[in-house]
């Protein structure tokens, strides 16, 4: 019985263990820490794109009416502009930056090259094209931001989708089969604790017969004269081999 | 040439200078302004338009209506009343038409030979080219190869000839010189104009000349302005003004010397036409910009030319006066083309 003892608290002992393993791994504890810092940052690039985008609405209707300023007192210029177009002046660098464990592209504008137009508009216009051009590369500017912050935006909308599916898998299908393998670990072993208990309860029980059937025959025979006691060594007896006494 | 041009200017002259009246008389008033700032779409424009003079000009037009439609449009007009006052006038008029056209001209030969450098093809070049700068060796211009061959293949026989050859120093033609260039041209074409008004005499030379004068110095004080902070060297900058304005000599050498816009309000305030100009001049945003005032002594003048009879200015007046009309309509309807998000 000892044994079966030990050998049962061994056995809880070990599937507690498991259990409380489980549990914590289980996103009763995972989930809130990086779903919540990356839903945190999801909900600030929304505002922040949100109130971007309003900015830009104003930014966009500004750059229009400039350019319709420009076009009044320059002329049109346009085919001029169009034809003198060869290198980007502005351009985008893309550089990676994480954020609870994503990875978002965001974009920075850096100048290059000088302004090709310098001298258009020089007789007639110029000072509503050089507005023109602060407006418009505000606008530019503005639209960069915009686009780091929807892409980021997109890739954490993945991120997060992912990580709930994961989650929500964990929660729904891996504990609960770890669950039942835990139940049915207790089960068995629950069973073959009684079955020891059992097995030990029968032999004592044959013990028991044995043991009583062995003195009922003693008994007869000691009844029927045949058996011989045994010397007893302190029953006071003559011993032959004294010779004197 | 001829005193007393009330003697013999109808002869020749009379027919074209009645209908360009007539012409004058049709443009859009201060009421029909107002009921252009009161429209709500360009369809109202387009219907406002067509109680004016410019009746159903748009009534071709496929939808949707845009405002470059509207503005190709007027502009095929002024150009139709153009070459029929070209196409009847005798000498010396008709050499002031082609000096009046001379200036569109000087735009479409930049564009073709910036198209040609960047090996444009030049059909659409040619839609974007003014119709009143056109001249018949505009096709041929991409033939030439280099500026010398274009010269001397295609434009020896425009009238803008002598222009070029003020400035056929410097063959090389990358961005910088071709702004230069075309002012460059511009000052040579003012100067030659001035002078062929100079020399006609009479009242056309009491008209013309002062609003050449004008042009000429308006052109030295914006492109002073505009070259500020730009690339563009002081001795560079005081060969593209005309001198056939007021501020020349001395005025084109201080203002070459200028370097912000107070000391060029300092030289303007050595001449009493553009001091209560720049006076009138707001600082920064809101309240006019010179080129704004500018444009108003323009009109002023233009209009003032209606008041004497007997000479040639009334045609480049109207001329310009129905230029700013399809500006400013052009600047209304443009406000429809706004996103508004």
């Amino acid at each position: 019985m000892p044994i079966a003892r030990q050998t049962s608290t061994t056995y809880e002992h070990l599937t507690s263990n498991t259990h409380a393993v489980c549990s914590s791994r289980a996103g009763v504890i995972w989930r809130p820490m990086v779903c919540w810092r990356r839903r945190a940052s999801f909900c600030d690039c929304y505002k922040t794109s949100h109130v971007t985008k309003m900015l830009m609405g104003e930014v966009m209707r500004e750059a229009a009416f400039s350019l319709a300023e420009a076009k009044f007192t320059a002329g049109d210029f346009s085919t001029t502009v169009i034809q003198n177009v060869n290198k980007a002046q502005v351009k985008i660098r893309a550089k990676k930056d994480n954020v609870a464990g994503v990875t978002l592209p965001v974009f920075e504008h850096y100048h290059e090259g000088t302004d090709s137009y310098e001298l258009t508009g020089l007789a007639r216009g110029g000072e509503q094209l050089a507005k023109l051009k602060r407006n418009y590369a505000k606008a530019v500017e503005l639209l960069v931001e915009l686009a780091s912050l929807q892409t980021s935006f997109v890739t954490l909308d993945e991120a997060i989708k992912i990580t709930n599916r994961r989650v929500n898998a964990i929660e729904h299908v891996i504990i609960p089969r770890i669950e039942r393998t835990l139940a049915y670990i207790i089960t068995e072993l629950d069973e073959r604790e009684r079955e020891e208990f059992y097995r030990l309860k029968k032999i004592q029980e044959k013990k028991k017969i044995l043991k009583e059937k062995s003195e009922k025959d003693l008994e007869q025979r000691r009844a029927a004269g045949e058996v011989m006691e045994p010397a007893n060594l302190l029953a006071e007896e003559k011993d032959e081999d004294l010779l004197f006494e | 040439m001829l005193e007393g041009a009330e003697f013999y200017f109808n002869v020749d002259h009379g027919y074209l200078e009645g209908l360009v009246r007539g012409c004058k008389a049709s443009l859009l008033t201060q009421q029909d302004y107002i009921n252009l700032v009161q429209c709500e779409t360009l369809e109202d424009v387009k219907i406002h338009l067509q109680t004016t003079d410019y009746g159903n000009f748009l009534a071709n037009q496929t939808n949707p209506l845009t405002v470059s439609k509207i503005d190709t449009e007027m502009r095929k007009k002024l150009c139709r009343e153009f070459e029929y006052f070209r196409n009847h006038s005798l000498e010396p008029l008709s050499t002031f038409f082609t000096y009046m056209t001379c200036s569109y001209m000087i735009d479409n030969v930049i564009l073709l030979m910036n198209g040609a450098l960047q090996k444009k093809s030049v059909k659409e070049i040619l839609v974007k080219c003014h119709p009143l700068g056109r001249f018949t060796e505009m096709e041929a211009v991409n033939i030439a190869e280099t500026p010398s061959d274009l010269f001397n293949a295609v434009l020896v026989e425009t009238p803008l000839a002598p222009f070029f050859q003020d400035c056929m120093s410097e063959n090389t033609l990358d961005e910088l010189n071709i702004e230069l260039l075309r002012n460059k041209l511009y000052k040579s074409y003012l100067e030659a104009f001035y002078k062929f008004c100079k020399n006609h005499g009479d009242v056309t030379a009491e008209i013309m000349c002062p609003i050449l004068e004008f042009e000429a110095d308006r052109r030295a004080f914006i492109i002073t302005l505009n070259s500020f902070g730009t690339e563009l060297s002081k001795d560079d900058r005081e060969t593209l003004y005309p001198t056939c304005g007021k501020l020349y000599p001395e005025g084109l050498r201080l203002l070459a010397q200028a370097e912000d816009f107070d000391q060029m309000r300092r030289v303007a305030d050595h001449y009493g036409v553009y001091k209560p100009l720049f006076e009138a001049v707001g600082d920064g945003s809101g309240g006019k910009t010179l080129e704004d005032v500018f444009y108003e002594r323009e009109v002023q003048m233009n209009v003032l030319a209606f008041n004497r009879q007997f000479h040639y200015g009334v045609f480049y007046a109207y001329t310009k006066l129905k230029e700013q009309e399809m500006r400013n309509i052009v600047y209304r309807s443009s406000s429809f083309e706004v996103p508004i998000l």
